[in-house]
């Protein structure tokens, strides 16, 4: 069973918000997820990043995989880089 | 990686307006595959297993369901009208508060009015930071 790092969308009517998501792969649409690792608001002026860098990291070194969505916030908020080189010094 | 996942972060928000709007004019297949790909961010793979049919099938409707959309906004411009009417209601609102020879309770109540009008039209985008 694979884990995901998703974007889960919630917010008002044209009003899109999101929570960034761990989940099992086959958990259900509109299901529980395993943890939320944090927020993006893309309709704030500048738009919002806010992710759990410790968490993420956890998550990424467990082998959870990221969405494409997702990898694109993580490397904005620069945990992408940070996980490359944290693999870096394990090898 | 690269600029094509930076669009697909862009292009999401994006559709997921347009799917606010125009969504129940998709069929109701169109509707529960879009739901997965833009909504809960599965992947199409994901999607194919969880619907038992293929994955070219779901990209085939992730695909059409954008271009619809898309073009819904082409000829009724919804989003488009909102965001640039409440792009005008923030310079209004920004406007009032640096308005001088104004009573600043009068200032404040047409302020008022102008975010309420701005809720109304696009819920929770404000400009100013807060």
């Amino acid at each position: 069973m694979a884990v995901r790092i998703r974007l889960k969308r919630i917010g008002a009517h044209k009003s899109p918000f999101y929570r960034v998501v761990v989940s099992d792969s086959r958990s259900p649409r509109d299901g529980r997820f395993i943890e939320e690792i944090g927020t993006y608001n893309p309709v704030a002026q500048p738009a919002q990043v806010n992710i759990n860098e410790e968490k993420a990291l956890k998550w990424l070194q467990t082998g959870a995989q990221a969405s494409d969505t997702v990898r694109n916030l993580l490397s904005k908020a620069g945990v992408l880089t940070k996980f490359h080189e944290l693999k870096q010094q394990q090898k | 990686m690269g600029a094509d996942s930076r669009d697909a972060l862009e292009k999401t928000t994006r559709i997921n307006m347009l799917f606010d709007i125009y969504g129940p004019l998709l069929t109701e297949k169109q509707m529960d595959i879009m739901t997965y790909y833009f909504r809960e961010d599965f992947s199409l793979g994901e999607i194919a297993a969880e619907l038992g049919v293929s994955r070219q099938a779901v990209y085939e409707h992730v695909k059409r369901g954008g271009l619809l959309l898309e073009d819904y906004e082409a000829k009724i411009g919804l989003l488009g009208r909102s965001l640039s009417a409440a792009l005008l209601l923030d310079n209004l609102d920004h406007a009032l508060s640096e308005a001088h020879g104004m009573a600043a309770s009068e200032a404040r109540r047409i302020q008022g009015l102008a975010r309420e009008l701005r809720e109304a039209l696009l819920p929770g985008a404000q400009n100013d930071g807060t």
